[in-house]
């Protein structure tokens, strides 16, 4: 499969069977993903693995929290909600993202789009080896005690969490725009 | 060759030929990348292309290249929508990055700070509900790096919940 076929075959896989995750396979494509990053300020992000039974259940309940003890949580029947906490927690990995907060905007955005990069790279990377992923970044999640549960410091900004599994099935192309209708060329004397 | 098997920076050049860049070849790549993930499939980006012939379109602001091409996100009210469509940009880029590399194509991602300022943003026909993501200077290098230079290893922060 060439670069291009890659790019345009990878999906956001929501569904996952139970294959178990190898954690080195995770830790070695994180490595290489890293590397096709320029040169960025060490420790400019970090990553959280959650890849055993007991870590990922700690983090589906941080997840789910602000919903279950929110108005609509309330109304959710116990039942329901406990399917639902069911069908994260059999996820088989989760690598959780976060950049470093710097001094100044520049940094912050340097640092955010670095992991961002990373976790592109990873994600195709991923995809060459069977792995399907979700880039989660939900806002319903983001309060305070998800990102207690996580870890997050007070340097830290949250990117997102990559939900991995192997999948039986991708799901359908949606169409993209081509890039000529989003497309303005500068001419010199323009400006 | 597999994206895993790809050794080495690929980072541009830090000194590029005088060589034009073909705008159909960045719109091809374009093309791909624009398989990014994103949100909603909101697809929050914009492109301008600028052609460096004389080479001071972006003087003062940017290092010389033969062209750069400005990668503009939309800028939503609501700021976790934000969030998220900067970081689809991103995923673009990388994907762009990776595609120019193959076709020995050298890209310098940079984000500087005369990219939060409107009054210099809109000289290059960023709207005022767009910001850069980044600029990337284009151009091909004297000895195209193929994944042969050494590199620093720097460590992965990893750690388990």
């Amino acid at each position: 499969m060439s670069l291009a076929e890659l790019i345009r075959a990878r999906r956001s896989i929501r569904k996952y069977n139970s294959t178990p995750v190898d954690q080195e396979l995770v830790v070695e494509l994180l490595r290489k993903a890293k590397r096709l990053q320029p040169f960025v300020e060490a420790g400019s992000w970090r990553v959280v693995y959650a890849g055993t039974s007991e870590a990922r259940k700690r983090l589906v309940d941080c997840m789910l929290e602000q919903l279950s003890q929110s108005r609509l949580g309330k109304l959710i029947p116990g039942k329901l909600l406990d399917i639902f906490k069911k069908r994260f927690t059999d996820i088989p990995a989760h690598v959780i993202v976060m950049s470093t907060i710097g001094p100044d905007r520049l940094t912050n955005d340097r640092n955010y789009a670095a992991a961002c990069g990373m976790m592109q790279s990873f994600q195709l990377m991923g995809w060459e080896h069977g792995l399907g992923m979700l880039w989660d970044s939900e806002s319903m999640m983001l309060h305070e005690g998800f990102f207690k549960g996580i870890g997050l410091r007070e340097n830290e900004r949250f990117v997102g969490i990559l939900h991995i599994g192997y999948y039986e099935k991708a799901p359908k192309s949606r169409k993209r725009t081509p890039a000529e209708q989003k497309w303005a060329v500068l001419r010199e004397q323009s400006i | 060759m597999k994206l895993s098997d790809l050794e080495g920076d690929i980072d541009g050049p830090s000194e590029f030929l005088n060589r034009p860049v073909s705008q159909d070849l960045i719109l091809e790549l374009l093309n791909h990348a624009v398989w990014a993930p994103n949100d909603e499939l909101r697809e929050p980006w914009r492109f301008i292309f600028a052609d460096n012939k004389n080479g001071d379109i972006m003087q003062g602001l940017q290092e010389q290249a033969p062209a750069y091409l400005l990668v503009l996100v939309k800028e939503e009210a609501d700021q976790h929508k934000r969030e998220e469509d900067f970081a689809a940009a991103c995923c673009l880029i990388q994907n762009f990055r990776l595609l120019a590399h193959e076709q020995s194509l050298g890209v310098r991602c940079t984000l500087h700070e005369w990219m939060y300022d409107p009054s210099r943003t809109e000289m290059f026909g960023v709207l005022s509900n767009e910001r850069i993501a980044a600029v990337l200077e284009l151009g091909y290098g004297a000895n195209q790096s193929k994944g042969k230079t050494e590199f620093p290893e720097t460590d992965l922060h990893f750690e388990l919940l």
